[in-house]
């Protein structure tokens, strides 16, 4: 008989809608409060929640409206207005809802966008600079743009550093003044870092709890839970929800209560983007095998030092020290994600790989090489799932459903084999 | 003529054995660089060869264990090229991130069959701000000094400085050569003029001068065959050899090719550099140099749709073909606004999409035909 398994929910994390909902209603109102408001790719939107300017983020915005279910409305809408189908599907996504507005297309009220007042061009990708372009050749509106490259190796973050910390200074701030028309609020940013290292600091007690087995939640559960340590940053409410879910996983972890019911069959690591548009869709998957996701390279992403951040010094230094010293940036690269992987797979005991492969956005640096290197490594098996984190017509639900199947297949088979035990 | 013109021809389609034999000849060391940004010069200061890494021959198979499918097709080819150690005569290969399918490359070999010398270069997008400048002085300079090691030997400012003129003086030779073909269109043929500025790219820059210096007065008195044919220029291939085949097919539906904004093309020689004291500063110079618009560079206030219809009337052309290169980011973001530009200009444009393997000759054989209808039927 086929054992059946089930996702045990944590309660925690439902208070998490109607905190992310609010974030994205401020937004959308902020024009008609008169209030300022910043689009913005990459992190640098901390500049602008210092100046209390209202400030989407870019993959925040995605992710938020793919797994509104509005996604793929949006991108019918670029690929309509003329953007190309193999075009990075966040780009798109901001092309849509700019297209959207600009011609009065109707769009689904709780995923409207308001037109900015200034475009920060954070180029962690080179892509990202692409929507900012395109958005002052739509609208004409200011552009500050500011290179966050991603650190090859972990040795070049002393060159990097510098050259962020001099863009900040010498570019943002001095644009932020200028469109809010007063002086950088230099301590509502270090109020803003105290929050964030409080909040980040308590996540990373949860994420202990992933090591346990089995684990009390799952890497769905902390995507659900990553607004708070990126595009929430600074709100005083992010610090209670992460004491609320760290309670919470304190008492299933003493009482020997796992995330997947009635066992957690398999620990796999994710990597890659969480497929937003997609969470249910894969956590049912997933969950049918009995396995749970305990660790990825993207939700380590999040700050996950927050014991550099120095939020009484300078706080635009500490948080360039956060970015790169910090290990936020560079996970998506080869070299230092490929020892971030290495550390994590013995930690916490993963059976099996997951690669998650989005086609319109190659971010993940030599996926196949990682993968290859692990396997051999760690003697546990590797999957590449190609697929796409918001456009369903990137992918075959079929194919992935097959290829699944197999990967499970020779897990199993493989678990006796595994070279961390 | 014809034999110079062959010798290009040769080593655009296969310049493997040419380039190891240069190697062998000269015993020199090949410095492989990537496309589009990397000061050249440095190398060539340094008494190496520099060449611009290239798409390949041939389809990619065990290229896919490390790179995916739906990576562009240069970076797929140079990942197979490397993993089937076609280039092993390559003594050091310099990498940057033109778009996030590049930075891919040099990771993925890098980790898997490391060549002798290594070098990951940061080059700043074309934005505004003294600090991208001096950024990008203090890469010029990590890069001189990491070349000095591979060659075993200073790069003095005279040294730099020579290379500079000779770098400017190819440059300088290819801008005749396309003078030559605005004033004569049909005096050479596209896919010769491809030839001819990849080779540039591929082999002894003083060479390749002086071979163009024998063939351009030649090319003077050759006939040209443009009558009655329809003027267009050429855009796309970012940082990658166009199919000759589709240029072919561009001649066969009755175009001619009068000039274009392609990299293996005019982008590459535009813009001089200025020899003088302060030769990295020159050369940084260049790298900021906003026309012609890139789309890797983040500029956003130069439009690169501007440009080309620019391109288009001053060439006198009554249309523009796009090559646009299957996964390649910057153009495919780019393209909507290229489209929307053309159209409200009024200016016939068609994209033929392109792949590494796939050429699907009969399919744009007839959309380039109906293309030249068009344009035919508005005349």
């Amino acid at each position: 008989m086929v054992q059946e398994f089930k996702l045990n929910r944590l309660e925690t994390t439902r208070l998490m809608g109607p905190m992310v909902d609010k974030h994205w209603k401020e937004l959308r109102t902020a024009k008609e409060r008169g209030e300022k408001v910043a689009w913005c790719s990459g992190v640098p939107f901390i500049f602008a929640y210092a100046m209390d300017m209202k400030c989407h983020f870019m993959a925040g915005y995605s992710a938020y409206c793919a797994g509104r279910k509005a996604g793929e409305h949006v991108l019918e809408i670029a690929d309509s207005t003329g953007e190309l189908p193999d075009t990075c599907s966040y780009h798109r996504m901001h092309m849509g809802m700019a297209e959207a507005v600009k011609r009065g297309i109707p769009v689904r009220e709780d995923v409207v966008l308001p037109i900015p007042d200034l475009m920060i061009a954070g180029r962690v990708c080179p892509e990202m600079s692409h929507y900012a372009e395109a958005l002052y050749r739509k609208f004409g509106i200011q552009v500050a743009g500011i290179e966050v490259t991603t650190p090859y190796q972990e040795s070049d973050y002393a060159v990097l550093e510098p050259y962020l910390e001099r863009q900040f200074k010498e570019i943002l701030i001095p644009t932020m003044e200028e469109i809010c028309g007063k002086p950088f609020d230099y301590d509502h940013m270090r109020e803003i870092l105290r929050v964030l290292k409080k909040t980040a600091t308590i996540r990373n007690d949860c994420l202990e709890y992933f090591k346990k087995v089995p684990s009390p939640w799952t890497l769905w559960d902390y995507g659900v839970s990553l607004a708070p340590v990126i595009y929430l940053m600074g709100k005083p409410e992010t610090i209670p929800y992460y004491e609320k879910l760290r309670a919470e996983l304190e008492e299933r972890s003493k009482n020997n209560i796992p995330a997947i019911l009635p066992e957690e069959k398999h620990r796999v690591f994710w990597d890659g983007w969480l497929p937003w548009g997609f969470l249910g869709h894969f956590s049912r998957k997933l969950t049918s095998y009995g396995a749970n996701p305990i660790s990825g390279r993207y939700p380590w992403e999040m700050f996950p030092r927050p014991d550099l951040i120095d939020p009484e010094g300078d706080p635009v230094h500490t948080f360039v020290k956060a970015l790169y010293t910090g290990t936020m940036l560079g996970n998506n690269m080869a070299k230092p994600g490929l020892s971030l992987i290495d550390k994590i797979i013995p930690e916490y005991q993963i059976d099996g790989l997951i690669f998650f492969t989005a086609k319109s956005c190659r971010i993940w640096k030599s996926q196949l090489t990682i993968l290859e290197k692990m396997e051999r490594k760690y003697g546990i098996p590797g999957l590449c799932l190609e697929a796409d984190m918001a456009d369903p017509k990137m992918f075959s639900d079929a194919q992935i459903d097959t290829r699944l199947n197999a990967f499970f297949e020779v897990l199993e088979a493989r678990k006796e084999k595994r070279r961390w035990v | 003529m014809e034999k110079v013109l062959s010798r290009f021809m040769e080593l655009s389609t296969d310049p493997y054995a040419s380039v190891a034999k240069w190697k062998e000849d000269t015993g020199k060391k090949i410095i492989g660089c990537f496309p589009m940004r990397i000061p050249e010069e440095i190398v060539h200061a340094s008494g190496m060869l520099p060449v611009v890494m290239w798409r390949g021959n041939e389809a990619v198979t065990l290229g896919h264990s490390y790179v995916h499918n739906f990576n562009c097709g240069l970076t797929r080819s140079f990942i197979d090229d490397v993993m089937k150690e076609k280039l092993d005569f390559m003594d050091g290969m310099i990498f940057y991130r033109s778009c996030l399918q590049a930075e891919e490359v040099p990771s993925t070999i890098e980790l898997n069959a490391p060549p002798r010398h290594f070098l990951y270069l940061y080059l700043p997008p074309l934005y505004p701000g003294a600090v991208f400048r001096d950024f990008l002085i203090q890469q010029l300079k990590r890069m001189k000094e990491n070349i000095e090691g591979w060659a075993g030997q200073e790069i003095t400012k005279d040294a730099l400085n020579n290379s500079i003129e000779v770098y400017n003086k190819n440059r300088s030779l290819l801008k005749r050569l396309y003078e030559l073909r605005k004033r004569k269109p049909g005096t050479i043929r596209a896919r010769e003029m491809l030839a001819i500025v990849h080779s540039s790219m591929l082999m002894d820059k003083e060479e390749h001068s002086k071979l163009l210096e024998s063939l351009l007065p030649e090319l003077e008195n050759r006939e040209a065959i443009a009558d009655g044919k329809v003027r267009v220029i050429l855009t796309g291939g970012l940082c990658q050899t166009p199919h000759t085949a589709i240029l072919d097919l561009i001649e066969e539906a009755g175009m001619v090719v009068v000039d274009d904004d392609i990299y293996i093309g005019s982008r590459y020689f535009a813009n001089e550099v200025t020899p003088g004291d302060d030769p990295l500063g020159s050369l940084a110079d260049r790298y900021m140099k906003k026309i012609p618009p890139d789309p890797t560079m983040g500029d956003w206030k130069t439009l690169w749709s501007d440009y080309m219809v620019d391109k288009v009337r001053e060439n006198n052309a009554k249309g523009m073909v796009s090559l646009l290169v299957k996964f390649c980011p910057p153009h495919l973001c780019y393209y909507p606004d290229i489209k929307r530009t053309f159209d409200r200009e009024g200016i016939p444009e068609v994209m033929i999409e392109v792949e590494h393997e796939v050429v699907s000759v009969e399919q744009t054989r007839t959309r380039l035909q109906a293309f030249v209808e068009v344009i035919k039927g508005g005349a």
